[in-house]
This record gives structure tokens, C-alpha cells and sequence, in this order.
């Protein structure tokens, strides 16, 4: 056989180059648009809105009150659910929580004997205040940016601080 | 006639190679003793394809939409007597899969079958259990009733506790911060067509390296089994059949490589498969009969009544949630992680040949305190939330 | 038989006619509580020993069987032997305790209780009918029926159904003075904690048996004449205590379940075992524990060390982490008597800040902490020490061990004893929790006020 020049690739060579180029370009072509797909939720913003709750002057003090009020739900959908509100006022103070459960997220409900807020899930306590005072929840009771108009109360569904 | 028909199956054979086929398919050796606990297998088997036909039945209906996941499962329930069993069948079975897959773990843990050669069966085998367990979870968000939308926003929840990169897994699942009508259409992708693509063809890689090494059964069918008896003389061998393939002709390992007495796959494990699986499948037709699959009210985020409780095979982990202080949080990411790495590192921390699970107490009693814990946790769970 | 008649029958007549003839009031409380609490820890220490070798003698005879070890089968005859002497014994505290002592002193609670509990008193009743027939059935066919070995262990693993089945039954009622429900059969067998205490039990039962007949062996071993006894005591005895701490590594986790559901559903007694009266003792028994806990890691050390078997310098190390998880369970939160009186000093800070809190021993996260190490390392212990036994020959074990092993049936006993002391007077002054005090099981008429549990911390 001819000498052959060791920088030229052999016939082989050159058929398992070409399999693997064809490969990465079909995996990446396909991969890009799909990888981007799943995460881009991480940069979507959430759809934030004021919504009117109501009067809140009939609010007993140091009773939490729970009020529903419908948000937009996310995406395309033009549905709308429920957010439960509860509007805790002591004096002067008026806080509103969700009833978010900073543990897994369960749905907490007050519990007028206990006087604590409950989450019935894993027994989380949080107190009239929301600070988390029994029970495996790390942080306390998520409050919602709100607005008080005179005695009507606006709360966006978007939470002061990050759960 | 029958002249016909063997004509007509030469003219396949000639093709297809049938009867070579059939002959590997049926008439393969299986060892003779314990063969009632080798039926749990292809009961898994049968409740997973169960699962497949009943899904593929009700994707017929179910729309995976927020406003009319709900809805269109209520009217099955209302007006379709015949659709509300099929749903029950898809329920019940996938419960009674998880605990006959619990027994198949256990079983194939305790008799050593994932020693060597079969280490890459048993592998495999975990892979297969993680991807039923998502599949049951996955399956769970998708009615939209409070049920299904506590255990989505919960489950959806639990990886946020993975340090740094959880609230992101979160989100991912999500497809939002809150659980939504992106989540439900991923889930429902997840559950239909992803992890199904990856689940059927790993159980033909399982069923695949099952034959090529054939059933390893259980010590007592082996010589190997005769060693640390006291006074009992190893028995002469008896009569047997010669060392059939899968098992191999020249063994390396005198003691455990083939059973010293074995079977026809078919009949004879094939009527004892049969029987077990049919059984379990009348179980669950009953069950989705007398019982049915549950449809709660409809999704409400705003409940102030509503308790969620988990599916019964989450119970351990829940009661653990319950248990674990803030500070330890994490600590219930660890331990099912941890646990399921322990298990596919199995083979390769228990090396040794023996099989008989007396003579190995180092891997078999921790194997047999994760049994207990877990049994005990589901136990305490369950009374917890009797009374609550 | 007539002279023991004799005897007897006058003493009985004494004792009949110094019986109140109606419950006592007032003072007498103190030694009613004091006569029925020796006598229930004498009858639990007893019937304890007699439940677990009731459902671990057939286990250990079905294990012998699949082995084909004739050590196994050696081992659970003994335990059967012991059923037979001792569950007369046992059975006959109880029998006094609730004809007599609970009758007399506590007429009105213990009426109630058997109205609301019938059916489980019915069907233990008869789990003990079960029990009796059985056992000595299984005892004394040991022999004739070694031929069929299957029907025996069957007529074993009944008796262990019977016996888990009557401490199931008697749970029921204990728990129901404790976490009482409303009154329906389901609820009533599934009250709050009746699940956990169940199990607790169960568990400590068995890991009771085993650590008694651990000592039990140790003791027989020294004394042993024959190398085949010594060999078959220092087995024995060694199974024994591995049998105990599988136990109750698994109590950590029961325990505190438990505990949980007593702050949730009776929180008065929980505040008193956590940061109450209690709370010194229930520190002790932690540390207690802690200290069984190091004293078997220190026996696997010791015994794998006696025969040059390999892990004994793994457990060493180990039995090194267990002294110091156990410290840090034993730190106490308050440095007073209790929480309470600190708190009510007006100490309640860390004690840098001039109070009395030890922050370290706090239950979160600290005990937690501390009793997944106790149950981790435990496993550990027992994972190595198996690991190692091959090495050992059995019938060269030193004196020291054989100490050990006695000392720790003490420390059960004392655990038992500590946890019966806790549990009973946890829930005071309630007979049942929130319906029935002691002083007001006295008084049929009057409608009895519940003393409110003390407001959360």
C-alpha cells in the first residue's frame, strides 16, 4: 500500500467523525429548545394584581377574620380561584396573613380554642401575630402587601417576604 | 386441519423464527423450591400494564385542564358507570402495585438475588421502583379535586427544602411560584408520556438480564444452602436435570450458579404467576367496585377546612415531617435520598457469594430495621391521623 | 394443702375485714397510690419478661428450625419453661390489683372504665385463656412432638399472636385513661395513643426479654460446669443483649411519636413530663437510655476484643460516640428543678444573660439530635458486632462481660420502673385525662371540674 500522509484521516476516520457530528448537531438542535422549554418558568414573572378584599371596619379586634378573594390564576387561563385572607387587627395594627403554611405549604386555619392559628397538616402553631411558635414551621405566617383606602382594604397576590 | 395449521406454523417459523422463540420463552428452567414467592414479579408485572391499559383508556376522557380536570372526571362518575370502574381499577391497582412491589423488593433483597451476575438486574429493579413511586405521585395532582391539589402543592414543596437549588426545582415542577395550570399540564406530560418512556423500556432491560442469567430463586435451591447446617449431611443430589441454560454449563461459582433442581418456566410457574396475579386482579376489581376512586370537592386554595392527607405510601414520610424539627428539615430530603442510593449501591457493598441471609446478618439486620421503621412510621402515621 | 389452708384463709379474713368499706377519702390517697404503683411495677416487670419470651420464644424456635442450630431450640424451651413458672406469678399481682386494690381504693374509676372498656377486658380475657393453654401446650410437647416440628412451631406462633393480642387489649384501656375518645369501639381502640403505646410496648417487651435473659445467662455462665453449657450460656448471652438493643434502638423513634401525641391530644401531661414536676425525671431517664445504649456498645467492644475478632476497635469508637450523644441528651434545659419553677422566677434566659437556661439542652434541636445518634449508632453497634462474630468462640467469654450483661437487665428494670413512675403520674390528677380525677372517682354525685392544663410556654 501507499505511504499515506498521517495528518489526511482515513476513510474511517472520516465516517465516525461525520456519525458523531450528525449526532451533536440533532442533540443539540432538539436539546436548546427543550432545555429552555423546562426552565423557562424560572424566568416568567408572575402575574401581579391589586384586588379589593372589602370593609374591613366590621373586623372584631384580636379576632382573625377570613376573608376569600379570587386572583387570576397564572398562564393562559382566564379562570380565577379563591385566596383565603385573614385580616388580624390589634389597636391601631392591621396585619393580613395567607394562610400559607411556612412548612409545606398546607392550608392553616385559626383556632378560636386554642387561639392560635393551626396548620392541621403536621401541627404547626403560629400565634395571633403569625410568629411560628410550635410544630416544624421554619419561618412565621406570610403577610400580603396590602393597602388600606379609609377602611377598605386592597391586597395584591404577592407576599412581603419570600416563602 | 391440524395438517394446516402446522403448515401454516412452518410458514411462520421459516419467518419469524417462532418456534425457537417459544421454546426460549416457555420452556426455560426455574428452580423448583420457594417458586410461590417468585410469582410477586409478574404480579408487578400484570398491575403495571393494568395500569398502562386503564391510563390509556381514560386519557379517552380526562382533560388536563384547571377548569376541566374536575368536571370531566365528575362526569364519568355521574354518568358513566362503566368509565368510574375502569378509574377504579387505575386507583386501586396502582395502591395494591406499590405494596406488591414493596414485597418483590423485599423478597429479591432478602434471598440475595442481586449478587453477582444479577447486579445490574437489581439496578435496574430500583430505577423501576423510583419511576412507579413518581408515577403514582405524578398521577395523584392530576384530578384537581382538594385531594389532588393539596398533594400537588405539598409534593411540589418538598424538593424546595434541597439547600440552594430547591426553590428552583420548585418553580421547575411548577411551572410557576404557585401551584397552577402549568403545573397540571406538566404533570400530566410527566405522567402520561415521560416517565412512561422511560419506565417500559426499563422493565424490557429487567425482564432482558432476568432471562439472560434466569431466576436466581432462593438458597434452598442451591448446594451452597447445605453448608452451615449442624448434623444434617449434605444431601446427595438428586436427580436432576442437567444444568439447563440461563444457568451456566461451566460454573464459576460451585455453590450458588445453578439450582440443583429446576422446572418448565412454563407450566409450572406460569400456573403459580397465574394464579397470583389473577387473584390480585380480582381484589382489585372488587375494590374498584365496592369502593371506587374518590373524587373530592372541587380544588380550593382558600379552604380553612380542608385537611390534606397523604396517599397510605407516603404516610412514613409524612409522620417523619411531623416528627423532625424545623432545624432538621432537610434531614427528610436526606434520608429517602440516602435510602434509595443505599439500594442501587447494594450489589456492590455485599460482595461475597453467600447467599442464605442467616449467614449474612450485617446487610440483612439494617434491611431489616428500614422494614421496621418503616412499618412502624406508616402504623404511627395513621393513628395520627385517625384522630386529628 | 389444709394446713397451707389453714394459714391462710384466717389472713384473708384479716385482710377482708380491714378493707374500707367504702373507697377511702382524703389522706389515705397517698398510700393507695403508693400500694397500687408498687404492685403494678412488680406485676409489669413480671408479666413484661412473661409477654416477650411468649412471642420471642417461637420466634427463636422457628429460627433455630430454618438454621438448624440446636442452640435456637435450647434457647426457646428455656424461655418456655420460664413461661410456665412465672405466668402464674404475674397473673396472679394483676388479679389483685383489680379484684382488690382497684375495687377497694378506686371503686368508682375502675367501674367506669371496665363499662367503656368491656369488650377489650372481655377479649383479653380470653387471649389469656389462649395464652395459658397454649404456652403450657407448647412447653411440655416440646419433646413428644419434635417428629412434627411444623405443628409445634404452630401451636408457638399462636401463643405470640394470643400474647400480642392481649397487651394490644389492655393498651387500649390504658391509653383510653390517658388520651380518652369519644365513646364508639373504633375510636376507642384507635384513641390517640393507643397506637404508639402499643407499639412501644411490643417493642420494649421484647428487648425486655432479651436483656433478662442475657443477664440470666450471664449469671448460669459463671456457674457453668461443662464447656458445652458454657458455650451454649455465653451464646446465650450475647444473642441476648444483641436481641435487646435491636429493640430499642427502634424506641427513639416510638417514643417520641408517642410524646407527640400526648402534647397533642392531653397537653396538661405533656407539660408536666417536658417542662413540669416530671421533667428531672424524664431527663433521667434519657440519659438512662444513653447509658444502656453505651454499656452494650461497650459489652460488643469488649467481647469482640476477648477473642481478637475484628471490629472491636470500630466499637470502641463507637461506644465513644455514644458517651458523647449521650452528654448532650442529658444536658438539662433548665438549671433549676424544672421549667416551671424557673419560669416562674423569672429566670427563664440563657444563663450568660444572668437566668437559668442551658440552651444545649433544649429539645430542638438538640435531643432530637441526640436520639437519632443514640438510634444511628446503635445500628452501627449491631452491624459490626455481627460483622465480627464469626471470629468469636463461643465459651471463652472473660468475667467482665458476663457483669456487664447482669448489669444491664438492672438498668432495664430501673428504665421500666422510671417510665411506669412518669406515666402514671404524668397524667395526675386525672384517672382518666380531662373526665375523672382521683379525688373525684370517689364522689358519684357531684360533677367533677377539669383542672385546666397550664397555658402553652
Amino acid at each position: 500500500m501507499a505511504r499515506r500522509d498521517p495528518r489526511r484521516l482515513s476513510r474511517r476516520q472520516f465516517a465516525v467523525l461525520g456519525t458523531q457530528v450528525s449526532g451533536a448537531v440533532v442533540a443539540v438542535l432538539l436539546g436548546i429548545p427543550i432545555v429552555g422549554f423546562l426552565i423557562s418558568p424560572l424566568f416568567r414573572q408572575q402575574q401581579v394584581v391589586w384586588r379589593k378584599v372589602g370593609d374591613i371596619a366590621g373586623v372584631p379586634d384580636g379576632e382573625p377574620t377570613k376573608f376569600d378573594v379570587a386572583f387570576p390564576l397564572d398562564a393562559w387561563t382566564t379562570a380565577e380561584a379563591n385566596l383565603a385572607v385573614y385580616v388580624v387587627k390589634s389597636g391601631d395594627n392591621t396585619k393580613v396573613f395567607s394562610n400559607v403554611c411556612t412548612h409545606m405549604q398546607c392550608p392553616v386555619r385559626w383556632d378560636g380554642t386554642l387561639h392560635q392559628f393551626l396548620c392541621p397538616c403536621h401541627g404547626g402553631l403560629y400565634d395571633i401575630n403569625g410568629a411560628n411558635v410550635g410544630g416544624p414551621p421554619p419561618k412565621p405566617l406570610p403577610q400580603y402587601v396590602h393597602r388600606i383606602d379609609g377602611t377598605t382594604l386592597f391586597v395584591q397576590n404577592r407576599f412581603t417576604e419570600d416563602l | 386441519m391440524g395438517r394446516r395449521l402446522r403448515t401454516a406454523y412452518d410458514w411462520l417459523d421459516e419467518r419469524a423464527a417462532i418456534r425457537s422463540l417459544l421454546r426460549k420463552g416457555l420452556y426455560e428452567a426455574v428452580p423448583v423450591r420457594g417458586a410461590w414467592f417468585y410469582t410477586l414479579g409478574s404480579a408487578t408485572l400484570v398491575l403495571i400494564l393494568l395500569q398502562l391499559i386503564t391510563g390509556i383508556f381514560l386519557t379517552l376522557l380526562f382533560v388536563p385542564s384547571v377548569t376541566e380536570a374536575w368536571q370531566s372526571l365528575n362526569y364519568l362518575k355521574e354518568h358513566d358507570a362503566f368509565g368510574s370502574i375502569v378509574r377504579g381499577i387505575h386507583l386501586w391497582s396502582a395502591y395494591i402495585l406499590l405494596f406488591v412491589i414493596g414485597l418483590h423488593m423485599v423478597r429479591t433483597f432478602f434471598s440475595g438475588s442481586y449478587k453477582r451476575p444479577r447486579e445490574l438486574n437489581w439496578v435496574t429493579g430500583v430505577g423501576l421502583f423510583v419511576l412507579v413511586l413518581g408515577m403514582a405521585i405524578t398521577g395523584a395532582f392530576l384530578p384537581w379535586d382538594q385531594a389532588a391539589y393539596w398533594t400537588a402543592v405539598v409534593v411540589t414543596n418538598i424538593p424546595a427544602y434541597t439547600p440552594f437549588i430547591g426553590s428552583f426545582i420548585r418553580a421547575l415542577w411548577r411551572g410557576a411560584d404557585t401551584v397552577g395550570p402549568i403545573t397540571l399540564s406538566r404533570t400530566f406530560g410527566i405522567h402520561v408520556w415521560l416517565l412512561p418512556a422511560i419506565l417500559f423500556p426499563l422493565i424490557g432491560a429487567h425482564l432482558a438480564l432476568l432471562r439472560k442469567h434466569g431466576e436466581f430463586g432462593s438458597y434452598v435451591n442451591y448446594r451452597g444452602a447445605y453448608r452451615s447446617r449442624e448434623g444434617v449431611d449434605v444431601p446427595p443430589a438428586p436427580a436432576q436435570r442437567p444444568i439447563e441454560p440461563p444457568y451456566p454449563a461451566a460454573p464459576s461459582d460451585e455453590l450458588w450458579a445453578a439450582p440443583l433442581q429446576t422446572e418448565d418456566f412454563y407450566p409450572h410457574q406460569t400456573f403459580k404467576d397465574g394464579i397470583i396475579s389473577a387473584a390480585l386482579v380480582v381484589v382489585v376489581f372488587i375494590l374498584a367496585v365496592a369502593i371506587g376512586a374518590p373524587l373530592e370537592a372541587i380544588a380550593d386554595p382558600a379552604t380553612t377546612s380542608y385537611t390534606p392527607v397523604p396517599e397510605w405510601f407516603f404516610l412514613p414520610l409524612d409522620e417523619l415531617l411531623v416528627l423532625v424539627p424545623q432545624q432538621l428539615i432537610p434531614l427528610v430530603l436526606v434520608l429517602p435520598t440516602g435510602g434509595v442510593l443505599l439500594l442501587l449501591a447494594l450489589p456492590f457493598i455485599d460482595r461475597g457469594p453467600e447467599r442464605n441471609p442467616f449467614e449474612r446478618p450485617a446487610v440483612m439486620v439494617p434491611g431489616a430495621f428500614a422494614v421496621l421503621f418503616v412499618v412502624i412510621l406508616t402504623l404511627l402515621g395513621s393513628g395520627r391521623l385517625f384522630n386529628l | 394443702m389444709s394446713a397451707l389452708l389453714a394459714v391462710i384463709a384466717p389472713a384473708l379474713h384479716v385482710l377482708a375485714t380491714q378493707l374500707p368499706a367504702q373507697a377511702p377519702q382524703g389522706q389515705n390517697i397517698v398510700g393507695a397510690q403508693v400500694a397500687i404503683g408498687s404492685l403494678f411495677s412488680l406485676h409489669i416487670l413480671i408479666a413484661g419478661l412473661v409477654s416477650g419470651a411468649a412471642e420471642l420464644g417461637p420466634a427463636i424456635e422457628f429460627l433455630g428450625y430454618v438454621r438448624q442450630r440446636r442452640n435456637y431450640d435450647r434457647l426457646a424451651h428455656g424461655l418456655g419453661r420460664f413461661i410456665t413458672y412465672y405466668f402464674s406469678v404475674s397473673s396472679t399481682i394483676a388479679i389483685l390489683l383489680i379484684t382488690v386494690l382497684l375495687v377497694g381504693f378506686w371503686g368508682h374509676f375502675w367501674t367506669t372504665i371496665v363499662t367503656i372498656g368491656w369488650w377489650p377486658l372481655f377479649i383479653e380475657a380470653w387471649t389469656f385463656v389462649l395464652q395459658v393453654s397454649l404456652a403450657y401446650l407448647w412447653y411440655y410437647t416440646w419433646e413428644p412432638m419434635r417428629a412434627l416440628k411444623g405443628v409445634h412451631m404452630a401451636i408457638g406462633g399462636l401463643l405470640a399472636i394470643a400474647s400480642f393480642l392481649q397487651v394490644y387489649m389492655i393498651d387500649v384501656v390504658a391509653s383510653y385513661m390517658l388520651t380518652p375518645s369519644t365513646q364508639n369501639p373504633v375510636r376507642i381502640a384507635l384513641n390517640p395513643t393507643s397506637y404508639p403505646l402499643t407499639v412501644h410496648r411490643t417493642v420494649g417487651n421484647l428487648a425486655y426479654i432479651g436483656f433478662a435473659f442475657g443477664g440470666f445467662c450471664a449469671i448460669r455462665y459463671l456457674r457453668a460446669k461443662t464447656a458445652e453449657d458454657k458455650r451454649f450460656y455465653d451464646w446465650a448471652g450475647s444473642f441476648g443483649l444483641l436481641w435487646g438493643v435491636s429493640m430499642t434502638l427502634l424506641q427513639p423513634v416510638v417514643g417520641y411519636s408517642y410524646a407527640k401525641e400526648i402534647q397533642l391530644h392531653s397537653y396538661g401531661s405533656w407539660y408536666k413530663m417536658m417542662f413540669g414536676s416530671l421533667s428531672p425525671v424524664f431527663l433521667w431517664q434519657i440519659t438512662l437510655l444513653g447509658i444502656m445504649f453505651l454499656t452494650a456498645t461497650f459489652y460488643f467492644a469488649r467481647r469482640l476484643r476477648t477473642d481478637s475478632a475484628r471490629g472491636s476497635g470500630i466499637l470502641k469508637l463507637l461506644s465513644v460516640a455514644m458517651v458523647l450523644t449521650t452528654l448532650l441528651a442529658a444536658q438539662p434545659y433548665a438549671l433549676g428543678f424544672s421549667y416551671e419553677t424557673v419560669a416562674a422566677a423569672g429566670l427563664n434566659r440563657p444563663f450568660w444573660e444572668g437566668g437559668l437556661i442551658n440552651p444545649l439542652g433544649s429539645m430542638i434541636p438538640w435531643k432530637v439530635l441526640a436520639l437519632m445518634f443514640y438510634t444511628l449508632i446503635a445500628i452501627a453497634a449491631v452491624v459490626w458486632y455481627l460483622r465480627g462474630l464469626p471470629g468469636v468462640v463461643w465459651g471463652t467469654a472473660r468475667r467482665g462481660e458476663q457483669r456487664i450483661l447482669i448489669l444491664m437487665t438492672v438498668f432495664t428494670m430501673l428504665m421500666i420502673v422510671t417510665m411506669g413512675f412518669i406515666r402514671e403520674n404524668s397524667r395526675g390528677p386525672f384517672l382518666i385525662s380531662g373526665e375523672m380525677t382521683i379525688q373525684g372517682q370517689q364522689d358519684l354525685q357531684t360533677a367533677q371540674p377539669t383542672p385546666a392544663p397550664p397555658s402553652s410556654p
